[in-house]
């Protein structure tokens, strides 16, 4: 951290019209010293080259700046034939890299008396529409006639489409378009044989299963071009992940040059970190009714009894008085919610906070121009909130992440965030909003309590680190593979050309023999693949899932649509999670009762309703994996744990949920059935096998631990083990929690399971089922497969290992737990360092620490010391263990347990 | 109708139950079948009991064989033995060893709905429900081969299983022929039954005409050496709702009013009709015109719009044959001149690597003897021209500019556009020209059967018999002129408005055609036709 050494770029300081200082100084209400960080960001200034030294005189001359250097960097790459990945920080003139490529080329072709086309995709809509605007202006000042067009869903049919396809330069889309239109791909015949450059922007939010159809989608696009004899270049624009290269090929298949060396200007910038002061209990008890699902489920997790561990004030609360108290200061500022009805709320919030306190804020009205923005207002609405921020008609917006990409609207003096986004790359791209140039900036993280917020703002050189997260596409998963594949024999037969290009032989093989056997395709690879399936298999591709459909979330009949829930489409996994008939869920601050799921309908759905009620549903979960595996393993440094990479089938059933008072957090209603049947995933795996020596060391160590209720329920008895298996489910729940510190994830896509006997829940290697089909084997009830594990473990003949899984919760996998083996070490010693300064001074951890709401066990047993050593152990950090080995042991019978 | 000398087993889904009486007393008039089968695997007895009262022939539903789970019924030439559910299919063994086989030339088919494939992403990979069983079965009758139908599946599946005996275990699948297998190994046809993606909620009905293969040139591997033929409709093309205009609920309205058949609704006054909800005169009068375009099996124009070429010169019909929906060769161009009665064709026969040539040859011709020619084609917009454009633009492409101002129409488009109504309950040309009179030469092919047939011969040099996939390109040229002349000659709805459709489709639309993108949106698009595979 840099306390004030950089005073060149301090010079400006003053401009700034309140410091981070100041804010704390200024803030009406106490806080502890502790709660509050100041860290102190130092500026740089601009690095430029002049235009003429990588441009030709017609491109250089009309440009009215020197090019940043990366810029320069980028188009110099660009004109030896490379793929360029711009990975430079917000408003460093990304778009600049690839429009004057764009006009580069258009000349060149001119000159050869051709036509040269590009085809631009962004992530939304909105984006698309704004960066039309930014092209065509770029265009005008270069005095270039280049046609530049947006065409997607939004685009009227008919004429206008038909005009765009046969006299457009530049096509601007995204890629559930171009999914849909490479099925009509001759009509594009002009504009794909021209097409000498494919921009990528905001490249990095392609990841998980979007990303992997994103990744198939360019395959797919790269086929047909190359149909039409073109091969063309590739940009990329990225936000600072942490492997852009890697990322980018594995979006593009082909080789790509990172530039990342940002030559933009950059003020310095006062951080705060503001962590909200705990509750009364009076706060406590008038809940916060209104916050978005997760941090309500947080913030009610564990059990009910009196000694429920302390809680902060949410953000939600929190933020928009922060926000409130900025813009009465005069500093423009952009506040970032994570929902749209909170970005709503937060505008009513900021005005109450200033009622509230009227007697510290004594000029009411200043500062009060503000407006909430987000995806769901009309695009006229968006156009004059982006429009009225630009001029500094508004004070302050509320926004979601809709105005974390690149639309424009002119740098504010500050943001404040209302929790961590989530990842290091969002955090940046959203403080990035602030700061005009070289002036100083002010940025304000208001953290939830919950794991990962804690774990930031007790820790703030992580945000300071160079490493960001790496962002995760993984090609691996075959359910989306092969779906991709019927997409691509229906836009042009599938032969011999396309092995290796599209597909490894055996792969695509496969996939094509599964088609034919399934009556989906004809023919062969020598001659020609077709798909013969039902008509357009584009429109079967679900962008956010990887098997089947998503659902839809729609409002139950006869409801007004005022309550629309406008929530994305659902993953079938989350619908049987969170989503069964009877479930309520908070979303953006309303309760809403799930009345009707419907699986078989061409769309599934599911049909909520409004509704005001005092308790909240959480489902029971059980969790078994079968039949794992191994395809990669490796000792994690010598220090006897043994850690593996495959795959195996996890059973996830959502039996039952309970009514959980939202007053208290104690049960109203438990165990109501879900009547869902468990669902099966084929998906890959990582898992961690404890040595016996460490393992009957901590058994040992924490024998007098014991949980009752537990014991009874499962009429065991007192278990010896038990301690330390709260030690293996906490660190469990830690290495989950973690996991999106290091990689650009939801955890709520990773699942875990923490066992004392591994081995039961791996393939064996001679069973006898092994010629018949393999689906014979799969229970049918997740009661089977607990019994079959039970029976294997019986069965096993060595002593079997303890440790935990980690899976990927979606069909398939999404290469999550690929990447969790690559990075354990790091992630272990992050979990660690967290569970171990977590100051909630209980066994059982927290929901800042070890609590997780998704855990299917009731957060029962965990052991933060356990964990802890546990983690001290496999980092080789912990003492030597030969006194603690016990030889004797009276080799206690090892219960077959295993916690989610 | 009867479509060939075989047996006609008719598929209904269960959800027949539903239509009415009169309607499933059309849909036997239409197919009049030698048996029924509503289809399992789930037990709808209301459904059976329903197809009971209106079909005299044979109505099995097999889900409920309770009392016999292995059933024979002997439809004309053919013996069918159903099996109630997958687990029962080793006691089919003797029944099918007794059933008349391969000897007195009666074939045998097996009917298990619960035969079907899991397809499983995750490991790419496709199996077949009961295969063991299958291979058992077939070991005990002593059969080499076995046919097996299945509601399981969608009537479009047409797959033949080489098992192995043993073991049920997959040895290769063809479509519909394998190759060949060893002595190990039993071949099992599985043929769907059951309703076909895309048709409405009323789902599918089909109908499988069973015959033994007259003519098997390449095809003689297949299993039983059956040939079937299959016929789909939309389960709401009967009855009333056959009509344009007349959907479940105004159907449902009219038999309130006692109007329960189309001649019925004909004897009603178009004053009547318009009582009706949603119903304008317009509509009434185009709901007299349908039935009676059904009813009598003559065609009728809607609107005054001229059929392109009417006043001039008329256009050159054309068609042509690929090896596949998405083609790697164009490899027959058919083109019939009604002028002077003549046909034309271009085929690749020696060199199936090379698409150049017929292309070429076709362009040297089209644009040397006809350069002011209008062309013609049933639903070229989605493929004659869609490809013949691009095949065009890549292996001749200094003909690409002429080729795209040859004025091109498509009667199939100009009729759906809502320019006229034609008999026939589907909008394949086949249906179209058959209602219409048109008696083709009989090939036996279809699209698909002459692209896998062109497939082979790219892969193993096996020749087709040219002359009969010629004769089928030829034919659905000449049947294409047959359904032009009639439309051409139909009388105009009396009193119907001048204005087409939306658009004027009289004139070359390359490259815009209609066909809509919907992305974003999951239900296939309505304009894209099922079932018609024209290629």
């Amino acid at each position: 951290m840099n306390q004030h050494t950089d005073t060149d770029a301090n010079a400006d300081a003053t401009n700034i019209p309140v410091t981070g200082e100041e804010l704390v100084d200024t803030y009406p209400s106490y806080r502890e010293e502790a709660d509050v960080s100041l860290v102190d960001l130092p500026g740089r200034p601009a690095e430029t080259v002049p235009g003429e030294t990588v441009l030709r005189p017609d491109l250089a001359g009309p440009l009215e700046h020197d090019l940043y250097s990366h810029q320069a960097e980028a188009l110099e790459a660009l004109a030896n034939d490379e793929n360029v990945c711009v990975a430079t920080s917000t408003a460093s003139g990304k778009t600049l890299v690839y429009g004057l490529q764009i006009a580069r080329n258009y000349l060149a072709a001119r000159r050869r008396g051709e036509e040269s086309t590009a085809y631009v995709c962004y992530p939304t809509k909105a984006l698309s529409r704004d960066q039309e605007r930014e092209l065509n202006d770029l265009f005008d000042d270069l005095g270039l006639e280049i046609d530049v067009a947006v065409y997607d869903g939004d685009t009227e049919r008919g004429e206008p489409r038909k005009r765009i396809r046969e006299e457009a330069d530049v096509v601007i889309s995204n890629f559930a378009g171009v999914n849909t239109y490479l099925h009509d791909h001759d009509r594009w015949a002009r504009f794909f044989a021209a097409c000498d450059l494919l921009v990528i922007d905001e490249s990095h939010t392609y990841t998980g299963v979007h990303g992997m159809h994103v990744a198939w989608i360019v395959r797919r696009l790269k086929r047909v071009l190359a149909y039409y004899g073109s091969d063309p270049q590739f940009v990329l624009t990225s936000a600072t992940i942490g492997n852009p290269g890697a990322h980018s090929s594995a979006l593009i298949d082909e080789p790509v040059t990172v530039v990342d060396e940002d030559g933009s200007p950059q003020g310095p910038r006062d951080l705060v970190l503001w962590n909200p002061p705990m509750r009364t209990g009076e706060e406590a008890n008038g809940v916060d009714a209104i916050s978005d699902d997760a941090t309500a489920a947080s913030a009610s997790t564990g059990r009910a009894s009196d000694d429920d561990p302390p809680e902060r004030l949410p953000a939600t609360i929190e933020a928009p008085q922060v926000f409130s108290h900025l813009t009465y200061h005069d500093a423009q500022t952009l506040l970032f919610t994570p929902s749209r009805k909170l970005a709503e709320l937060s505008i009513e919030r900021a005005g109450e906070h200033r009622r509230r306190r009227d007697r510290y804020y004594l000029t009411p009205d200043r500062g009060t121009a503000l407006e909430p923005y987000h995806a769901g207002h009309s695009r006229k609405k968006r156009h004059g909130t982006e429009h009225h921020l630009k001029n500094g008609l508004l004070d302050g917006v509320a926004s979601t992440n809709a105005l974390e990409l690149g639309i424009n609207v002119g740098a504010m003096d500050a943001t404040v965030q209302m929790g961590y986004p989530g990842q290091r790359q969002s955090f940046w791209q959203q403080i990035g909003r602030a700061g005009r140039g070289e002036r100083r900036a002010l940025s304000v993280l208001v953290a939830e309590h919950r794991t990962l917020d804690q774990y930031v703002v007790s820790h703030p050189e992580f945000l300071l680190e160079t490493d960001v997260e790496d962002a995760v596409v993984d090609v691996d998963n075959d359910a989306v593979f092969a779906q991709h594949v019927r997409c691509a024999a229906d836009e042009l037969a599938l032969d011999e050309r396309d092995v290796g290009e599209f597909a490894k032989r055996e792969r695509l093989e496969g996939a094509l023999e599964m088609w034919r056997r399934a009556g989906q395709v004809r023919g062969h690879l020598e001659t020609g693949v077709s798909y013969t399936g039902s008509p357009r298999p584009q429109s079967s591709i679900s962008l956010y899932a990887t098997a089947g459909q998503e659902y839809e979330v729609r409002l139950a009949e006869g409801v007004d649509e005022r309550y629309d829930p406008e929530m994305e489409p659902l993953a079938r996994e989350r619908v049987f999670r969170d989503f069964h008939e009877g479930a309520v869920r908070l979303h953006a601050g309303q309760q809403y009762e799930v009345c009707e799921v419907d699986h078989d309908a061409p769309q599934p759905y599911v049909a909520v309703r409004p509704t005001n009620v005092d308790y909240y549903t959480q489902t029971r979960s059980e969790v078994t994996i079968l039949d794992a595996e191994s395809e990669e393993s490796r000792e994690i440094d010598d220090t006897g744990f043994d850690l593996h990479y495959g795959t195996g089938t996890v059973l996830v059933y959502h039996g039952t949920y309970d009514k959980v008072a939202v007053h208290g957090g104690k049960p109203k209603d438990q165990a109501i059935p879900t009547d869902n049947p468990p669902l099966q995933m084929e998906t890959q795996l990582c898992w961690l096998e404890v040595p016996q020596d460490v393992e009957r060391h901590l058994v040992e160590e924490y024998r007098e631990y014991s949980v009752p209720e537990l014991e009874s329920e499962a009429d065991l008895g007192p278990i010896p083990h038990i301690g330390y298996m709260g030690g293996l489910h906490a660190a469990e729940h830690a290495m989950i929690g973690v996991a999106p510190l290091e990689l650009t994830l939801d955890k709520r896509d990773l699942g875990g399971l923490s066992t004392l006997t591994i081995d039961s829940h791996l393939a064996m290697d001679a069973p006898s089922a092994a010629e018949t089909p393999g689906d014979d084997r799969a229970p049918r009830s997740i009661e089977a497969a607990r019994a079959t594990v039970r029976q294997l473990s019986n069965a096993l003949e060595r002593e079997p290992a303890s440790g935990w899984f980690v899976y990927d919760g979606i069909e398939g996998g999404l290469g999550f737990s690929r990447a969790i083996y690559d990075e354990f070490e790091a992630l272990a010693r992050r979990a660690r360092e967290h569970v171990a300064d977590c100051d909630c001074g209980r066994i059982d951890g927290c929901p800042a620490c070890v609590m997780d709401e998704q855990c299917g066990n009731d957060n029962v047993p965990l052991h933060r010391d356990a964990a802890v050593d546990i983690f001290d152990r496999l980092l080789g950090e912990g003492d030597s263990l030969e006194a603690a080995d016990t030889a004797d042991s009276e080799r206690e019978r090892r219960p077959t347990l295993f916690y989610s | 109708m009867s479509n060939g000398d075989g047996s006609n087993l008719l598929a209904l889904p269960p959800v027949v139950a539903e239509r009415s009486i009169p309607a499933l007393e059309d849909v036997r008039d239409y197919f009049d079948p030698d048996g029924v089968w509503v289809i399992g695997p789930n037990r709808e007895p209301k459904a059976a009991a329903r197809a009971r009262q209106v079909f005299d022939p044979p109505v099995v539903h097999p889900p409920l064989g309770d009392a016999e789970p292995v059933q024979r019924h002997d439809l004309g030439t053919l013996s069918v033995v159903t099996v109630q559910r997958g687990a029962v299919l080793e006691e089919a063994g003797e029944t099918l060893a007794t059933a008349r086989g391969c000897e007195d030339g009666t074939p045998t088919v097996l009917v298990c709905d619960d035969v079907t494939t899991i397809v499983r992403p995750t490991a790419l990979e496709t199996t077949l429900e009961c295969a063991s069983e299958l291979a058992a079965l077939a070991a005990d009758a002593d059969r080499k081969r076995l046919t097996v139908l299945t509601g399981g599946l969608p009537a479009t599946y047409d797959r033949t299983w080489s098992l192995e005996r043993e073991s049920g275990a997959c040895l290769g699948v063809g479509s519909p022929q394998p190759d060949p297998v060893g002595a190990d190994a039993v071949v099992i046809r599985v043929h769907g039954l059951g309703s076909v993606d895309g048709y409405g909620p009323a789902r599918s009905i089909s109908s499988l005409a069973i015959s033994r293969d007259c003519a098997a040139d390449d095809l003689s591997a297949t299993s039983d050496d059956l040939t079937i033929d299959v016929e789909t409709l939309d389960a709401d093309k009967f009855g009333l709702e056959a009509v344009t205009g007349v959907g479940p609920k105004t159907a449902e309205r009219l038999e309130k009013r006692g109007i329960t058949t189309r001649s019925e609704l004909l004897e009603t006054p178009v004053a009547q009709l318009c009582d009706l909800p949603n119903v304008g005169p317009t509509g009434a009068e185009r709901m007299h015109a349908h039935a009676e375009v059904l009813e009598t099996g003559e065609p009728r124009r809607l609107t005054d719009e001229a059929l392109p070429g009417e006043s001039h010169r008329p256009p050159l019909c054309l068609d042509i044959e690929t090896d596949g929906l998405s083609p790697t060769i164009v490899w027959q161009v058919g083109v019939y001149d009604p002028i002077d009665d003549s046909y034309r064709a271009f085929v690749e026969r020696t060199d199936p690597a090379d698409p150049g040539p017929v292309i070429e040859s076709f362009c040297d011709w089209l644009l040397g003897t006809h350069p002011d020619r209008a062309l013609c084609t049933w639903n070229g917009w989605r493929f004659d021209y869609r490809h013949l454009g691009a095949f065009v633009n890549r292996h001749a492409p200094h003909y690409a500019v002429e080729w795209e101002t040859i004025p091109k129409f498509d009667l199939y488009g100009w009729v759906t556009d809502g320019n006229a109504l034609l008999p026939g309950r589907t909008n394949k040309l086949e249906d179209v020209s058959s209602a219409l009179g048109y008696e083709g030469s009989e090939t036996g092919l279809d699209g698909a059967a002459t692209a896998a047939a062109y497939q082979r011969f790219m892969r193993t040099g096996a020749e087709l018999e040219w002359d009969r996939h010629e004769a089928y390109c030829e034919d659905d040229c000449r049947a294409l002129w047959h359904v032009y002349e009639r439309v051409r000659e139909a009388p105009r709805v009396s009193g119907s408005g001048s204005g087409s459709g939306s658009r004027s489709a009289s004139t070359s639309r390359a490259g815009s055609g209609d066909r809509d993108e919907t992305e974003g949106t999951r239900t296939s698009s309505e304009s894209e036709q099922v079932g018609l595979d024209s290629f």
